[in-house]
C-alpha cells in the first residue's frame, strides 16, 4: 500500500500547479480532483475523457499516471491530453500519490489525524 | 467523436475541387455531429465553440493540413526526427501544441511563425540538443514552454529570445551542467522554473534576477554542493523550493533570509550534517505559516549542540514536517540512529 505522506509531497511537487484536491476549490489549468475516485470527471478538458467514459480508481490511475498521454489500445485512456506532465515512471511513486489522492479527494479526509494531510 | 483524415478528398466527376472539398468537410462535420466513428487510422477531432482539438498518435497519420479553427493540436509518439514543413500552416488560431515523444532532433526556425497566438508548447521527450535562433520571434503570447527530457547540454540565452510573456519554463530532465548568466533577465512574468534532474553543479548567483514574482523553483536531482546567500535574494515571495536529491553539504547562513511566503521547502536527500545558526529564523512561524511543509530527511545530521537552533525550530514546526521517521542522526555515537525530533524533544 502506498505512503500517502510521500504521495502528498509528490502531489505538491508535480501536480499542484494545475490541480486542487479540496472540495469546492476552483479549477486551475486542470480540474479540481475532489470526488476523483469512482466518478467520471466533470471538467471538459479536451473532451476526450467525456467521450471515453473513464471511471477513476486505483488501477486506472496506476496506468494513466505512468503515461498520461499515451493511448493504450483496448483501454479507455485519454489521448491528446492537455497535461504537460509526462508521467511517473516509478511504481512506488504512483502508489504513494494514489494513496494520497484517495484521502485528499474524498470525505476520508476528516479521519486523517496527522496534520500533514 | 469524429476523425480527421490525412487524405485530400478526390473530386467526383465534374465538380470543382473546392466545392467537393467543402462537401467533404460538411460530411465530416455531419459525421462528427452524429458521432460516427471513422477509420482508426485517422486523428481524433473534437469540436466545440472554441474550435477544433486534433489529436494524432500512431497508427493515425500526421495531417497535411489543419482546419482554420484548430486551437489544440497533439502530434505525439511518432518516430520523427523532424517535423513536416508547414505542419502549422493555416492554423493561425492555435493555442496549444503538444509534440511530446517524437524523437525530434531539431526544429526549423520558422516553424512557429504561423501560430502567433500559441500559449503552450510541449516538446517533452524529444532529442533536441539546441534551439535555432529566432524560433520564438513570433511567440510573444507563449505562456508555457516545456523542454523536459531532451538532450540539452548547454543553454543559450539567445534561444529563448522573444518569450515576453513566459510564465512556465520546464527544462527538467536534460543534461545541463552550467547555466549562462542573465538567463531569466527578461522573463518578468515567469512564475515557475523547473531545472530538476539535470547535472548542475553550480548556479550563477544572478540566476533568479529578472522575474517579478517567481513562485516555484525546482532544482531537485542535480549535483549542487552549496546553497549561497545571494541566490534567493531576488525572490522574497518564492513559495515552493525543491532542492532535494543534490549533494548539498553547506547552506549559507543568510540563504533563506527574506523569504516571506515559503509554503514548501524540500532539502531531503542531501549531504547536510549541520546548518548554520539563524538559517531557519525567517521561515515559518511566527511570521508565516508554511502551508505545505518541509523535508530535511535523508541527510547525515550530526546531532550536537550546533543544531540547537534547528531543534527549537523543529519543535515549533513539527506538524509541518514530512518524513519524520526518515530524519535521523548519523552521529555523534550516543544519538546515532535516533530521529531528530526525539533528540530535539530531549533538549
Amino acid at each position: 500500500m502506498g505512503d500517502a505522506e510521500a504521495g502528498k509531497k509528490t502531489f505538491i511537487q508535480k501536480c499542484a500547479q494545475c490541480h486542487t484536491v479540496e472540495k469546492g476549490e476552483k479549477h486551475k489549468t486542470g480540474p479540481n480532483l475532489w470526488g476523483l475516485f469512482g466518478k467520471a470527471p466533470g471538467f471538459s478538458y479536451t473532451e476526450a475523457n467525456k467521450n471515453k467514459g473513464i471511471v477513476w480508481g486505483e488501477e486506472t490511475l496506476m496506468e494513466y499516471l505512468e503515461n498520461p498521454k499515451k493511448y493504450i489500445p483496448g483501454t479507455k485512456y485519454i489521448p491528446g491530453t492537455k497535461m504537460t506532465f509526462s508521467g511517473l515512471k516509478k511504481k512506488s511513486e504512483r502508489e504513494d500519490l494514489i494513496q494520497y489522492l484517495k484521502w485528499a479527494t474524498s470525505s476520508l479526509r476528516k479521519y486523517v489525524i496527522s496534520q500533514n494531510f | 467523436m469524429s476523425s480527421w483524415s490525412r487524405q485530400r478528398p478526390k473530386s467526383p466527376g465534374g465538380i470543382q475541387p473546392h466545392v467537393s472539398r467543402t462537401l467533404f468537410l460538411l460530411l465530416l462535420l455531419a459525421a462528427s455531429a452524429w458521432g460516427v466513428t471513422l477509420s482508426p487510422k485517422d486523428c481524433q477531432v473534437f469540436r466545440s465553440d472554441h474550435g477544433s482539438s486534433i489529436s494524432c498518435q500512431p497508427p493515425a497519420e500526421i495531417p497535411s493540413y489543419l482546419p482554420a479553427d484548430t486551437v489544440h493540436l497533439a502530434v505525439e509518439f511518432f518516430n520523427l526526427t523532424h517535423l513536416p514543413a508547414n505542419l502549422l500552416q493555416g492554423a493561425s488560431k492555435l493555442q496549444e501544441l503538444h509534440l511530446s515523444s517524437n524523437g525530434l532532433e531539431s526544429l526549423s526556425p520558422e516553424f512557429l511563425q504561423p501560430v502567433p497566438q500559441l500559449r503552450v508548447l510541449d516538446l517533452t521527450r524529444n532529442a533536441l540538443t539546441g534551439l535555432p535562433p529566432g524560433l520564438f520571434q513570433a511567440s510573444a503570447a507563449l505562456d508555457t514552454l516545456v523542454l523536459k527530457e531532451n538532450q540539452l547540454e548547454v543553454l543559450e540565452v539567445s534561444w529563448l529570445h522573444g518569450l515576453k510573456a513566459l510564465g512556465h519554463l520546464d527544462l527538467s530532465g536534460n543534461r545541463l551542467r552550467k547555466l549562462p548568466p542573465g538567463l531569466l533577465a527578461n522573463f518578468t512574468l515567469l512564475r515557475t522554473l523547473d531545472l530538476g534532474e539535470n547535472q548542475l553543479e553550480t548556479l550563477p548567483p544572478d540566476l533568479l534576477r529578472g522575474p517579478l514574482q517567481l513562485e516555484r523553483l525546482h532544482l531537485e536531482g542535480n549535483k549542487l554542493q552549496v546553497l549561497g546567500k545571494d541566490l534567493l535574494l531576488p525572490q522574497p515571495d518564492l513559495r515552493y523550493l525543491f532542492l532535494n536529491g543534490n549533494k548539498l553539504a553547506r547552506v549559507a547562513a543568510g540563504a533563506f533570509q527574506g523569504l516571506r511566503q515559503l509554503d514548501m521547502l524540500d532539502l531531503s536527500n542531501n549531504s547536510l550534517a549541520s546548518v548554520p545558526e539563524g538559517l531557519w529564523a525567517s521561515l515559518g512561524q511566527p511570521n508565516w505559516d508554511m502551508r505545505d511543509g518541509f523535508d530535511i530527511s535523508g541527510n547525515p545530521w550530526i546531532c550536537d549542540q550546533n543544531l540547537s537552533d534547528l531543534y527549537r525550530w523543529l519543535q515549533a514546526q513539527k506538524d509541518k514536517m514530512f518524513s519524520q521517521n526518515d530524519t535521523r542522526c548519523a552521529g555523534p555515537e550516543a544519538v546515532k540512529g535516533q530521529t531528530l525530533l526525539a533528540v530535539a524533544k530531549s533538549q
